[in-house]
């Protein structure tokens, strides 16, 4: 059984020869190739290079065509700072108001900002992997590319005091982001992963994803499934008890969970749905390989009989992270429980 | 004097409604309340029927800061010239340290500490940690308040208890928050305090202090 065919049983909770395994490693991929992170966000080529070695190197059953979050904002007209060792940041926001969204247009995958190297990667990643591991590429939720286009608190300010602009800049958002995520489809993803930290809970309340989010990623996702993606994967950190039972609503097929999730609450607010965690992300940095290794055995137990689960951490695996704790969690899969 | 009531003022902040607590606090000065005693009855309230409701699995920080942006528009209306009462519970310095931009989080501690009765410097986001020790210095802090997003911040944080102790500092608490420090322990982050919520920060510092102004 190859990756993909493991994946793909595990998310329709079939029997599979083991547990799939998912490091989300982006930037570490880098760290581990010795490459700075602002050329890996910036060239294509080389981002795929270095998720090729990242892939040889553990073993694992993903790659990851991601650079950061500020792709999609930087493409749309935000001026990013880039930074040698650390992921690049917002030095001014594509908006400056909410109600300035009229000056701003959908951007083009194939000419703005970093998009075109994106896809670059992505057909490079696929090309060279083929159909053994999945090639995952990304878009941001509408949510969070809305607090991107104008900076988080100004966003949320402009949900309450103004939400006919709000949802205005929800809707842009969600273009950009079907539209942006079609095309890596077309160049070779085999699905890209949603991202959307700012729709987690601890920023906004239940009512307020379900009312504002959650009929725009159906959206997204029902757009990605007709463009032939092999299964729509939501990522929201953080605590998401409340919202998980919603996902299933969105067309969600594999679901995150972060670390601070119960796996047990997880598993019951979703119980025909994939989930995959939640091994705390700075326990690869400061913790040994035993204690995760220890960590990967416990969740292995806990999803023993329910097939669809995928080990993976609760979010991104730190790009200081010791190569070993990332190691660890893959070799446990391959000795089981 | 008429009989003061401090519910309007007390439901229009839980709102979130800047205008109508504006209103209310005008109100109550005009019905005779003193600025003092609707940042006790008033603001100091809300934020413990705030910080009660906000407990870890309910914390979303749009409430947070709506309730926030109704408070400090009440102090900067009771007391135009600084947004801080008179009378202070003690001095934190706060910043996100370099590397780090999302102040999203600190700027929430930054409204919470104010609206508890804290005086609040605050160093900004990207701070090196010699800034943030030379401000708490300068300022005489009681207590310094990290905030980060990101794990890269980490060995930064590590240093500032020590640089304290190396210049005779060390009376001075370190507090640590925000998504990637929270999944640390004070032991390896080498800090005084790592908050879950910016309330649990407030609840630590409030027990140094004993709560009193």
């Amino acid at each position: 059984m190859n990756s993909i065919d493991r994946i793909k049983s595990t998310v329709n909770f079939k029997a599979s020869d083991r547990v799939p395994v998912i490091a989300q490693v982006f930037g570490h991929a880098a760290i581990l190739a010795d490459v700075a992170l602002s050329d890996y966000v910036r060239n294509g080529e080389l981002l795929a290079l270095c998720q090729i070695k990242a892939l040889e190197h553990y073993g694992y059953d993903t790659v990851f065509a991601l650079m950061d979050v500020n792709v999609e904002t930087e493409a749309v007209g935000s001026v990013l700072t880039y930074r040698t060792n650390n992921y690049p940041v917002v030095k001014s926001y594509a908006l400056s108001r909410g109600t300035e969204l009229d000056r701003l247009s959908v951007p083009d995958p194939y000419k703005a900002g970093r998009m075109p190297e994106l896809l670059k990667a992505i057909t490079i990643l696929r090309s060279e992997i083929g159909d053994d591991v999945l090639v995952v590429g990304c878009v941001l939720g509408p949510m969070t590319l809305a607090t991107q286009l104008l900076g988080i608190e100004k966003a949320l300010y402009l949900a309450i005091d103004d939400p006919e602009s709000f949802t205005r800049l929800l809707d842009f958002s969600e273009e950009v982001v079907i539209r942006f995520g079609k095309v890596q489809i077309e160049a070779g993803a085999h699905l890209p992963i949603v991202f959307d930290p700012s729709a987690s809970p601890a920023v906004i309340p239940y009512q307020f994803f379900r009312e504002f989010e959650l009929s725009r990623l159906k959206n997204v996702f029902t757009s990605f499934r007709q463009a032939g993606a092999m299964a729509n994967w939501l990522h929201i950190a953080g605590p998401t008890d409340s919202i998980l039972g919603l996902y299933s609503k969105a067309g969600v097929d594999i679901a995150n969970f972060d670390f601070c999730v119960d796996p047990l609450d997880a598993q019951r607010a979703l119980p025909q749905t994939c989930l995959d965690g939640n091994i705390k992300p700075l326990s690869f940095v400061d913790a040994a390989s035993e204690e995760i290794a220890a960590e990967s055995s416990r969740l292995l137990n806990l999803f023993a009989d329910r097939r669809g689960f995928i080990l993976s951490s609760g979010c991104e695996i730190p790009p200081e992270s010791k190569p070993e704790n990332v190691a660890a969690m893959v070799s446990s899969v391959r000795h089981g429980r | 004097m008429r009989e003061l009531n401090i519910q309007p003022l007390l439901e229009a902040l839980l709102d979130g409604d800047q205008t109508q607590a504006v209103a209310e606090a005008r109100k109550l000065c005009g019905d005779g309340a003193g600025h003092e005693w609707i940042v006790t009855e008033g603001i100091e309230a809300v934020m413990t029927q705030l910080d009660a409701k906000c407990t870890v699995e309910q914390f979303n920080l749009l409430e947070i800061m709506l309730v926030g942006r109704a408070v400090m528009k009440v102090m900067k209306d009771l007391y135009p010239t600084d947004v801080s009462s008179p009378h202070t519970k003690g001095t934190i310095v706060i910043g996100v340290l370099e590397g780090d931009i999302h102040d999203l989080g600190k700027n929430i501690l930054k409204m919470i500490l104010t609206a508890k009765g804290y005086r609040v410097v605050d160093c900004g986001k990207d701070c090196p940690v010699k800034k943030l020790i030379d401000t708490a210095e300068q300022e005489a802090a009681m207590a310094i308040g990290v905030s980060g997003l990101i794990t890269t911040v980490i060995p930064q944080v590590r240093q500032v208890k020590d640089i304290l102790a190396k210049r005779r500092l060390g009376c001075i608490k370190v507090m640590a928050g925000g998504a990637a420090l929270k999944q640390a322990s004070v032991e390896s982050l080498n800090v005084d305090f790592v908050a879950e919520t910016a309330f649990d920060g407030v609840r630590y510092l409030d027990q140094i202090t004993g709560g009193k102004k």
